[in-house]
Parts: structure tokens; sequence; C-alpha cells
């Protein structure tokens, strides 16, 4: 029904829709998300015949190309500005009336598609009432009237549920949701929430470009893959904390929080719920907790960061993290966790942090010679005990026996 | 054509469904009724003199002619454009033609109105019993309709420029100022001009000669004072304005397509 192959407007220097490619199969319900200034509005009035593209390869709507047959194109769509341009000094049937000779209805057809369509959109009530008159929910719905009047194959609707209140809003995703049934739907909205409850698609653009483009469990798979433990703890030196719990296996990366007062707060990000390993840790190292939780990523998380360019977009595929946390994969990663004196991996700098008067867990070190815990919960597979603590892992090599464990790292806690 | 239709049914309507219509033609109304009524009384009687007076002859006529067609412009395009009708009406399936002509017609229309206050004058004096030269006053009537229209398409051009209303109207008035006065503002630069390059005589006379023609070509006034209000009905004057009336929509209709590469 509508097909963008490398679109590009540029309004001077500035790249309005950059290279954007996409297409919507009939019947399709298909949202347009981006912040303001994405580019949003300029590809749907490019598909809707108002501006011509800078540049494009193809962009077809309802079969016919939007700039050489642009007249067939405007015949078979209903196209909704954000504005609502409606006239005001018109009734809502004479609008309707005007919109529907406009596409060559005649007297007849319009006498029964007008009640029809206003029963429709549920304003058959104020078919006489001034458009000028009309408040901003109401002019909406007459606005959704006029463009669906002609039953056009493909709805544009732009920002359809802006400037309304919820009850409103809500009002209008049902509607949308309604027309689904019939039309091709493109809408458009800076607002998720919205999109993720009418369009099973969504398609993401910032700056001109296609961010993503798939359904939202397609996006969720993609991109919410890591799963985020918050944990907030008395912990004394925080970079070590960190590089403790880089170590865990399955992180990914931590991210170093704020420190308010004693306690400091790290975001671990990798597969599965760390929460088990990373409250062991927390037991063994004697850190007062404060906070463990874990989350995934919602659409409207990763809407913001594909937006604020945290993950990368679509193109490059991978999920990239940030390098944020040095979560190299040390010596260590064979779930043995190498402590105290120098650790082989260590940076130069956590050498000078040793020595601070909050350091126990590190300046406990000599014991079992650098090795004095195993946290590697995979071990034996899934299979693992996981109401036991991990500690007794028999088939880690060099074991502590844990009664001793509390008695290193206990007393400044 | 469709869409002509229905564009210039709905402009024409809603400038009837504003206050402002109707008090501009009630306006007209009282104004030719005065200025027949003292032309009348001055000229002892003359009832097709005194009615050529509102259509062409008095200085109101011209006073009309710049400032209407700037007003009813000005919300053609300038005012759609800040409304966002415009888009409205550019995604519709009509052609920019057919919008123009649309508005152009409507206009027109409005103003064709406008000038019917002199027939009905015309109507009411033979009633009274001492009939007008019907001719001459229709032949003045057509002409005052076409001198409005080219009025109209030039203010149509202004207002495509634009976005807003008010400076649409100022630049529509300016313009039709301009095109009005030209060929006496051309003879007030040429008088000076002529002495200054008074040894240059032959040279001169050509090159004055060319610019006589070409003030000539765009002199509305003397193209209507000498044939349409006479009661003269010359082809030429017809392809005159109808020509640049055309001119003008064409620019027009470039213009709105210019506007969706600016947009």
């Amino acid at each position: 029904m509508i097909e963008v192959a490398h679109l590009t407007r540029r309004y001077g220097p500035l790249a309005a829709v950059d290279d954007l490619s996409f297409s919507l199969q009939r019947g399709e319900v298909v949202g347009f998300l981006g912040p303001n200034g994405a580019g949003k509005t300029t590809t749907m009035r490019i598909l809707a015949g108002y501006l011509p593209a800078t540049k494009a390869e193809r962009v077809v709507v309802a079969g016919f190309d939007v700039l050489r047959e642009s007249y067939e194109v405007r015949k078979r769509i209903g196209y909704l500005p954000e504005s609502v341009p409606l006239y005001r000094e018109l009734r809502v049937d004479e609008m309707l009336r005007f919109h529907g000779r406009l596409h060559g209805m005649d007297r007849l057809a319009l006498r029964d598609a007008i009640p029809d369509v206003l029963d429709r959109v549920g304003v058959l009530d104020r078919r006489k009432q001034l458009v000028g008159h009309l408040s901003r929910g109401l002019k909406q719905r007459v606005g959704l009237a006029v463009a669906l009047l002609p039953s056009p194959e493909v709805l544009i609707l732009d920002e359809p549920t802006s400037g309304l209140d919820p009850l409103q809003r809500a009002e209008v995703r049902d509607l949308i949701r309604e027309l689904a049934e019939e039309h091709t739907v493109l809408v458009s909205s800076h607002i998720l929430a919205e999109i993720e409850m009418i369009c099973p698609r969504v398609i993401v653009l910032d700056r001109g470009r296609l961010l993503a483009d798939g359904t939202q469990a397609e996006l969720l798979e993609r991109w919410a893959g890591d799963q985020e433990v918050r944990l907030e703890a008395v912990c004394g030196d925080a970079a070590a904390a960190q590089r403790l719990l880089s170590s865990l296996p399955g992180v990914r990366r931590v991210v170093l929080g704020e420190r308010q007062g004693i306690h400091q707060s790290f975001a671990v990000f990798g597969e599965g719920d760390l929460r088990e390993d990373v409250g062991a840790l927390a037991m063994q190292k004697s850190w007062a907790l404060r906070e463990l939780s874990t989350r995934r990523l919602s659409l409207e998380e990763i809407f913001a960061k594909l937006v604020s360019g945290e993950l990368a977009p679509m193109p490059d595929g991978v999920v990239q993290a940030n390098p944020v946390a040095p979560s190299e994969p040390g010596p260590a990663s064979a779930g043995l966790l190498t402590l105290g004196g120098a650790p082989p991996q260590a940076p130069a700098e956590n050498q000078q942090t040793v020595p601070a008067p909050d350091a126990p867990p590190l300046s406990a070190p000599a014991a079992g010679g650098g090795q004095i815990y195993s946290l590697n919960p995979f071990d034996r597979g899934a299979a693992r005990d996981l109401s036991k603590p991990v500690a007794r892992d028999p088939a880690t090599p060099a074991e502590e026996p844990p009664a001793s464990e509390p008695k290193q790292d206990g007393d400044p806690a | 054509m469709r869409g002509v239709i229905t564009i210039f049914r709905r402009e024409l309507a809603s400038l009837f469904w504003t206050p402002m219509g109707w008090m501009l033609l009630v306006a007209a109304l009282f104004a030719n009724g005065f200025l027949m009524w003292a032309q009348l009384a001055a000229g002892g009687g003359n009832v097709t003199a005194a009615l050529q007076a509102s259509l062409g002859r008095g200085l109101l006529f011209w006073m009309l002619l710049i400032t209407l067609p700037p007003l009813l412009a000005m919300r053609l395009f300038a005012e759609e454009s800040r409304t966002g009708t415009l888009e409205y009406l550019l995604t519709a399936p009509v052609s920019d033609a057919a919008v123009v002509v649309g508005k152009f017609l409507a206009a027109t229309m409005f103003m064709a109105i406008l000038w019917l206050s002199v027939p009905i004058y015309g109507l009411i004096v033979q009633g009274l019993g001492t009939p007008p030269d019907w001719i001459a006053l229709g032949c003045a009537y057509l002409g005052a309709v076409l001198v409005s229209g080219l009025l109209v398409s030039i203010s149509l051009l202004a207002s495509s420029l634009v976005r807003t209303p008010l400076l649409a109207a100022f630049l529509a008035f300016m313009a039709c100022f301009l095109w009005l006065t030209l060929p006496s503002m051309v003879q007030m630069i040429l008088a000076p001009l002529r002495e200054l390059f008074s040894h240059w005589a032959g040279g001169w006379e050509a090159a004055e000669r060319w610019i006589q023609i070409a003030v000539r070509s765009m002199d509305v006034p003397r193209h209507f004072l000498t044939s349409f209000l006479p009661g003269v009905l010359d082809s030429a004057e017809l392809v005159f304005f109808v020509t640049w009336t055309s001119f003008f929509l064409f620019l027009t209709t470039r213009s709105l397509e210019a506007r969706r590469w600016r947009a």
C-alpha cells in the first residue's frame, strides 16, 4: 500500500528526512514514532502529496507514484494533518459535503455517506454546528470524519491524539483501532504509549533517519535483551565493587550510579536474572543492601535510548553496550574471582584505592592466595540449586569454607 | 473543472457567511447612491453620465478597486496558509490551477455583485421615467468587472507569496496602486529625462517610443476609460484584460507550486 525507498527531503542544508525506506502492506496499522522534529510530519506530507521529495528512489502510495500520479494518490488517501485544518465558518455537514464534492462524490452518495461517517466518529448530533465552535476533541473527530468520507484505501493521520484530554484520547484510539479493519493506517505520534496501544508495528524515526522498524515484540526481543539489576549498597570502594560485579558470570557490563552518602548504586546488565548472584556476592562481601531489583527495558526506554543514541539503530544490527564500564573478562572469567594484592588485570589506579579506609573487601587479601569465591551459577548448567549458597559450589576447585568468610570481610560493615 | 466549481461555491458562500461581505455591499450601495445623486444634481439630469460616474469616472470607483481586491484576496491564500487549510486544499484531489481559478472566480464574482449596485440605481431611475443608456451602462459594467478581475489576480499573487494576511493585503494594495498609476508615473519620470537627453535627440526619441508602447500595453485606466466606459466593446480590449489576468493567475499557480518546495 505504501512503499518508500531512499526518501530524502531537505530544507536548505537541513535534512528533515534522510534516506528513509519502509513499506506498509494492505491492512497494516503502523505507528510512526519519533521525537519532535524527527521528520514524521515531513514524511507524511510527502506521502500525501503536499510536499515533493528532494530525492527518492520510489514513493508509491496505493500503487501510484506520489509525484507523477499525485492526483490518483490524493483520490485514494485520507490525510489528516496535525493542525486538523477545517473551515471554521462551515457547519460540520457542509464541511463534509465540500470534501465529498472535491472527491467527486455526488449528492445521493453524500446523503448516505455523511450521516454514516459522522455516526462512526460519534459526532452525528453536532452535524449542524459550526466547525469553529467545536472543541479540540470534537474537531479532531470531524477531521477524522472528513478523512474517512471518501472511504480511502490509505489513512495518514498526523498526531491524531495531540491536544486531547485522556478520555478523548482513549476514544480516538479506539476509533483508529476500528478503522484498522478496513484501511491501511499510518499514525504518527511522539508519545509511545499511544502507539503501543494502537499499532502492532512501530517505525522509529529520529532526525530523519530510520532507527527501528518492527512489531513491538520484535523490538523488545532485539533491544531489551539485557536485563538490568539495580543494586544499591554500602560497599566501600566503588570501583573495586564494580570490578567484582563485572566479573560475575553472565554480566555484560556494570554502570556506576551515583553515590548518596555511604550508599553506592550500580546498574548491572547481563543475561537472565542476575539478582541471585549479585545478592550472593553482596552477602559474601557483607555489603549492606538498600536495593536489589531487576527490570527489563520497556518499549518506552528502548525508544528513549534509540533516540539518545545509547542503543545502536537497526542497520547495525547488534545491540552495542556502551563502553561505560570496564567489564573485560580477565583471567577471572573462569568463574573464579581473584582478589587481593595484585590481581593481574587490575589497572594502576586500583592499587591506589586499596588503602582507602572503607575498602575492606580489597584490603583483606592474602587468605586464599587470591581465589576466594566462586560465583559461577552455571558451573553445572541450569541444574544448579539456587536455594543453596553459591560458595558451597563443589565444582569450584579453589573453594573457601563459607564459615571463614564472614570472619574475613564482615568486620567493617 | 468540478474542483473549480466546488471551490468557487465555497469561497463565494463563505464571503456571505461573514458580516464583512454584507457590510462591504451595503457601503458600496450607499456610496454609489450618493455619488449618483450628487452627479445628477451637478450634471443637469444626465442619468447615464451620473451612473457612469460610479463606474469609472469617479475617484471612488478606483479607490474601491485598489482596496477591495487586496482585502478579498488576503483571505484566499495567506489566511488559509496561516490556518493550515491550504494544506488540506492542496492534498485534496484537485489541481493547483483549479484551486487558483476557483478562488479567483469567487472574488471576482463578489466584485461583480458589488458593482451591481450601479445598474440597480439605473433600474430605479428607469422606474421613475428616465431610462439610462443601457448599452453604455452594460459595457461599463462589464469593463468594471474585468478591471476588478485583473486586480483580484494581482492580489491573489501577493496573497500566495506570503503567510501573513495583513502583509498580503498591503503588498497587494501597493501592487494594485502601482499598476494603476504606472502610466502617469512613467510620464512624470520621462519629462525630466527628456531634457537630460535632449542632445541625443534621435536615439532618445526611439527609446521613448518603446517605453511608451510598453507602458500603454499595461495602462489599465486608459484601456478601460477609452473603450468600455463610452460603451464600445472592443475585442482587443477584452484580450488585453483576459491576457493580463491569465498571466497573473499563472504566476499564482506557479507560486503555489513553489511554496511546496519551500515549505
